[in-house]
């Protein structure tokens, strides 16, 4: 099954390098989206069907929070899995972030860390044969 | 306390630039100059239980490499001057990111301002032009393949008696 993406990040160099670990950990990917803030990630959550969102926290415009309290208060958006990305390094913000269902990775990340997350929430095992 | 502030600092930014694009950077210890030649500057501010800014030098060659390992791309690739700076800015933002809560922990929260580039004609020496001209708190000067750079952090003030560097 090829996942449809949204990388939520003000820099477009940390977009691609998202995109280019998600290849690198043979993430069977469908169509990536890319926005540069919140807004315009929220707006396109609502044109596109996508099954996992990668999001950034400080952003201009709409931060990553703000973004994933819009997305919780949409019955159609609520249930999409998030990922938080990001070099937030204060506990109580991440467990605030957890607790609005996120998952939360470290900047900088290496692409095992982005495959093992991304195959704990969407569910794939270790002989999941669309990772092939 | 500048000695290991300027520890902490240098595990930082080698962990960062190792992880975030492949690159290995050694500590110049006993170099106390600057980056010679063409570089591109950037600083970052932040607040919280201290508050200060962080500048990165760093010459034109190990920035150029910098940016070509973040995004995969061949040597041979076009890069645009809006893609070296956004990942200046974004290194900036990682190593600024990490290196608080490795002062402080993480029990403490900062705010990251919006890292910014500074103009190329700075006056670095003794931090002038920086936040003012006040002396760096900490500075680290490290070798790469490409080139150097330098790590300086500025101070407002002094780490609280309760902030215990770790």
């Amino acid at each position: 099954m090829a996942i449809n993406i949204l990388i939520v990040d003000d820099s477009g160099v940390m977009r691609a390098m998202i995109l280019k670990t998600l290849r690198m950990a043979q993430v069977p990917l469908g169509d990536i989206h890319e926005a540069e803030n919140g807004q315009k990630g929220f707006d396109l959550l609502d044109q596109q069907w996508v099954d996992l969102v990668i999001v950034d926290i400080n952003m201009p415009v709409m931060n990553g929070e703000e973004m994933l309290d819009r997305m919780k208060e949409n019955l159609e958006m609520k249930d999409i899995p998030v990922i938080v990305i990001s070099t937030e390094g204060s506990k109580a913000r991440i467990e605030r972030l957890e607790h609005k269902g996120a998952v939360f990775i470290h900047k900088p990340f290496s692409a095992e860390t982005v495959r093992d997350t991304i195959n704990d929430i969407l569910g794939f095992g270790d002989n999941d044969e669309s990772q092939t | 306390m500048r000695a290991k502030l300027e520890k902490i600092l240098s595990q930082v930014t080698i962990e960062t630039l190792e992880k975030l694009a492949f690159m290995f950077a050694f500590t110049n210890e006993g170099e106390e100059s600057y980056p010679t030649g063409p570089m591109s500057v950037a600083s970052v501010s932040f607040t919280g239980p201290f508050s200060g800014t962080l500048v990165m030098m760093i010459s034109t060659e190990v920035l150029q490499e910098l940016t070509f390992n973040m995004l995969g791309l061949e040597e041979e690739a076009e890069i645009t001057e809006d893609q070296r700076y956004d990942a200046l800015k974004e290194t900036m933002n990682i190593i600024c990111g990490n290196l608080l809560p490795a002062i402080a922990g993480d029990e403490v929260v900062f705010n990251i301002d919006v890292p910014r580039i500074l103009p190329k004609d700075i006056e670095v020496k003794k931090g002038a032009g920086f936040p003012d001209e006040r002396e760096p708190s900490a500075r680290v000067n490290f070798d790469l393949d490409e080139g150097q750079c330098s790590l300086i952090l500025f101070l407002n003030g002094r780490i609280p008696e309760d902030i215990v560097l770790l």
